[in-house]
């Protein structure tokens, strides 16, 4: 084995090493060292990665790839691990959130060494996931990464966080199983596991029926994790009752990788284009009903879970029409990095949003955004003397408005620009309008207190947080430098996953007079909206849909149709 | 209401059963080429009789290691949640399966009867436990099984011994237990250094037991599945609260 393929595995074995590291310290030592451990394993599990990753970008682009068999075994038999500019992408997506919530933790909690482990051995899962070619070993990751999921989720220690852990638990599992019979179906079919000896096998065009029920079953219960409707009633529970550093990577990672990861299983059966189509048009309409349940909402952090919901549609539209074009071909290409780089904008933003938002609700002890009030004098009261967490929150929720010059602002306008056509155009400009609205709504959290309180001298002053602010300013800072260099980051992701040369576009591109017209209109009816929502047919409109709680078995039901779907359009088309 | 309900059931195990009926009854004919490549291969790539060990602690090792995170992070997540309930819980409920009240950490579900087959299972029980783990490259079992068996027969000795030992320590079985996910970790990363690669056999030269490899890993995936399944027993027998 050379040294090539070390580095390969290094994202999977260094944060299992890092963890395995703080584990034993746990046990052994007592507090200083623990503390040290955890120091020392995030280094040598998050950042060494990160670093070793970056350093083999020269063998990648233009189509590239590395590949390797974990144990040197015959390529017919092991399992292959295929390095490309997609993984590359998804490690760093992961690493740019984790850092900043796992600092943002250190003294708000959950912050114990296990919780560190437990993100150190996601983080492997996660990478193993971007470079996994063989499909029982993608369902091994997927498993790992979720039971980290439902024990972080669980982690908040209150009675709903635990239900709704395990509600997706058990939905997930449940699905799972389906995955474990698809990937079941396909080895039947073609006698290997590994996508490239899969996909040749299939590509003789023989059984192409059995091989697309095989597909669906393998699609859904990724698009479940990815939570695209009717498969996202689970998240809005899980994603808003976590701790907020656990809320900040479940919408900011756990929903992007296992979509970026079924771009390859994708490829597999020849025929699978036709499901592409159908599923971008699931994703316009989950951007869409996702931001309407958004404005229905009073709990804060449910708010921004549903808006998780409608961004995650965007990328899903991107994606499905990626898919239709072919990812090899120039428009899909592009379609696919336009998709990343809205997922890695959203990543960033939605992060940020969780950590603010969970700060000013706790430090207001309320998260009902329509009783909440004057959030910065309560933060006051805590100790914080700058108003940072309201700058942060103010950077946020401008980016995911699409105001410039934040990251949300390019990546939306760039989406909407290379979907611009179809019917998926008008809906994502509404859900557009909906998410100014929303975030009017939400914003009113920070306005002043009607009712004097008492005076903010009176009360002693604890020292705020060092880590908390230090969280959302790297996130922040994030959102701002991907906003200012979009151009550069966008030629960075497009030039990972394209073959061919890309077009770039320079900031004169951004800042036409048609997409800043539209940015303006969009802002104009989204405080329309939210100006009819305070009336009184809007405010009963809105409660209404505010009041649709999902059943547990509504999850099943949401998979069963999903499932249904699928099968319908390869029946039909 | 509950009509609806059962409504949505059954047409979720209808449209379920549409895609996994046709996988169910497929009648492709059985894949061979896997099977006859371990055939010819297995025993002398891996050095193991045992060729279901040769596939899960070789040709796909990386996925046993993944099963064995799932396990850590699962007991991991159980702990945390029992930790909490046996904070919140007084000992109101610790003695009504007990003869007499007897202040032991597991004497919730003590009787004389249960006491006196667990005391004498535990140690066979035990040795049966490391058997499995060990010969796991020749014969049916491995670290997984053995493990397992190995959790029981210190389930047993919990249930029955009236000294606190060692063995039935939570805290001596997560120091075991943490440990041996290191050893895990560095023997699948040792390849790395000895010009196998990741998950490739460092020793494979080095000794004339050729299955070497495996042996070292059933035995460190068996400790570490054993003290693992151990902790999350003993700790809802209400045994985690003397520490």
């Amino acid at each position: 084995m050379d040294t090539l393929s070390n580095i390969l595995f290094a994202p999977v074995y260094l944060p299992l090493l890092g963890a395995a590291l703080i584990l034993v310290c746990k046990s052994f030592f007592k507090t200083t060292i623990r503390r040290l451990a955890e120091y020392v394993g995030m280094l040598i599990g998050l950042i060494v990665p990160v670093i070793l990753t970056l350093s083999l970008r020269s063998e990648l682009g233009a189509g590239r790839a590395l590949e390797a068999v974990a144990g040197s075994w015959a390529q017919e038999i092991g399992i292959i691990y295929r390095f490309d500019g997609l993984s590359l992408l998804m490690i760093l997506l992961t690493a740019a959130v984790t850092i900043p919530a796992w600092i943002y933790s250190r003294k708000v909690g959950p912050a114990h060494s296990s919780f560190t482990a437990l993100l150190l051995v996601q983080n492997a899962a996660i990478a193993a996931i971007s470079m996994t070619a063989d499909l029982f070993n993608l369902f091994v990751c997927l498993e790992v990464m979720g039971v980290v999921a439902y024990v972080l989720i669980a982690g908040s220690q209150k009675g709903s966080a635990v239900y709704a852990s395990f509600s997706y638990l058990m939905l997930s599992s449940t699905a799972m199983v389906f995955f474990l019979l698809g990937t079941f179906g396909l080895y039947r079919l073609t006698g290997s596991l590994s996508y490239e000896a899969i996909a040749q096998s299939l590509a003789a065009g023989e059984n192409q029926q059995f091989a697309l029920i095989c597909l669906i079953l393998l699609v859904v219960p990724i698009l479940l994790r990815v939570a695209v409707l009717p498969l996202s009633l689970w998240l809005v529970d899980a994603h808003s009752k976590a701790p907020h550093a656990v809320s900040a990577l479940l919408s900011g990672v756990l929903l992007k990788i296992p979509l970026f990861a079924l771009v390859r299983v994708f490829s597999l059966v020849p025929d699978s284009a036709l499901f592409a189509l159908p599923i971008s048009y699931a994703g316009a309409i989950t951007a869409l009903v996702g931001v309407l349940m958004a404005l229905a909402q009073s709990d804060a952090k449910k708010l921004l879970a549903y808006h998780s919901i409608s961004q995650i549609g965007y990328v899903v539209t991107a994606w499905g029409l990626a898919l239709q074009a072919g990812v090899h071909t120039q428009a899909g290409a592009l379609l696919l990095s336009v998709s990343f780089f809205h997922a890695f904008s959203h990543a960033l933003f939605k992060a940020l949003l969780f950590l603010a938002v969970g700060t000013a609700t706790d430090a207001g002890a309320n998260r009902n955004v329509y009783t909440l009030r004057g959030a910065s004098r309560s933060l006051k009261r805590e100790g914080e003397r700058l108003p940072i967490t309201l700058l942060c929150y103010l950077v946020g929720a401008l980016s995911i408005m699409a105001i410039p010059p934040f990251n949300g602002y390019f990546s939306k306008n760039l989406l909407t620009y290379a979907i611009k056509g179809g019917v998926h155009y008008p809906m994502l400009t509404m859900a557009g309008v909906g998410t100014v609205a929303s975030f009017l709504k939400l914003s009113r959290i920070f306005l002043p207190a009607k009712e004097k309180e008492e005076t903010l001298a009176a009360r002693l002053r604890p020292r705020f947080p060092l880590t908390l602010h230090a969280g959302l300013l790297i996130l922040a800072l994030l959102c701002i430098l991907t906003g200012l260099f979009a151009p550069e980051t966008y030629a960075f992701i497009a030039g990972l996953l394209s073959a061919q040369p890309v077009q770039s576009y320079d900031a004169h591109f951004f800042f036409t007079s048609d997409t800043l017209a539209k940015t303006l209109s969009t802002a104009l009816a989204g405080i329309a909206l939210f100006l009819f929502i305070l009336t009184k047919p809007g405010a009963w409109i809105f409660h209404q849909l505010g009041r649709y709680k999902a059943r547990f078995s509504d999850l099943f039901f949401g998979f069963a149709l999903a499932l249904a779907l699928l099968l319908l359009v390869a029946r039909v088309l | 209401m509950k009509k609806l309900e059962l409504i949505k059931i059954v047409i979720t195990v209808l449209l379920c059963s549409l895609l996994v009926v046709p996988i169910i009854l497929s009648n492709h004919s059985w894949p061979t080429h896997a099977r006859n490549y371990l055939l010819a291969n297995a025993q002398s790539d891996t050095g193991a009789t045992n060729t279901v060990s040769a596939i899960y602690l070789g040709y796909r090792a990386m996925d046993t290691l993944g099963e064995t995170l799932v396990l850590l992070v699962s007991v991991t997540g159980t702990m945390a949640i029992l930790v909490k309930l046996g904070k919140e819980q007084t000992d109101e409920e610790t003695t009504s399966f007990s003869l007499t009240p007897e202040k032991r950490p597991t004497n919730r579900l003590r009787t004389h009867l249960l006491e006196t087959v667990a005391s004498k299972l535990g140690p066979i029980v035990l040795l049966f436990g490391f058997y499995v783990m060990l010969y796991g490259h020749i014969s049916p079992g491995g670290g997984f099984q053995g493990g397992v068996i190995v959790a029981s027969a210190i389930v047993f000795l919990a249930l029955g011994t009236e000294v606190k030992s060692k063995l039935t320590s939570t805290f001596v079985l997560s120091r075991i237990e943490s440990l041996s996910f290191l050893l895990l970790i560095l023997a699948s990363i040792s390849g790395v250094f000895f010009e196998s690669g990741f998950f490739g056999n460092p020793i494979k030269s080095a000794s004339s037991l050729s299955a070497n490899f495996i042996i070292l890993l059933n035995i460190i995936i068996g400790l570490k599945v054993g003290t693992s399944i151990a902790v999350m027993c003993i700790a809802m027998m209400g045994g985690s609260h003397d520490h």
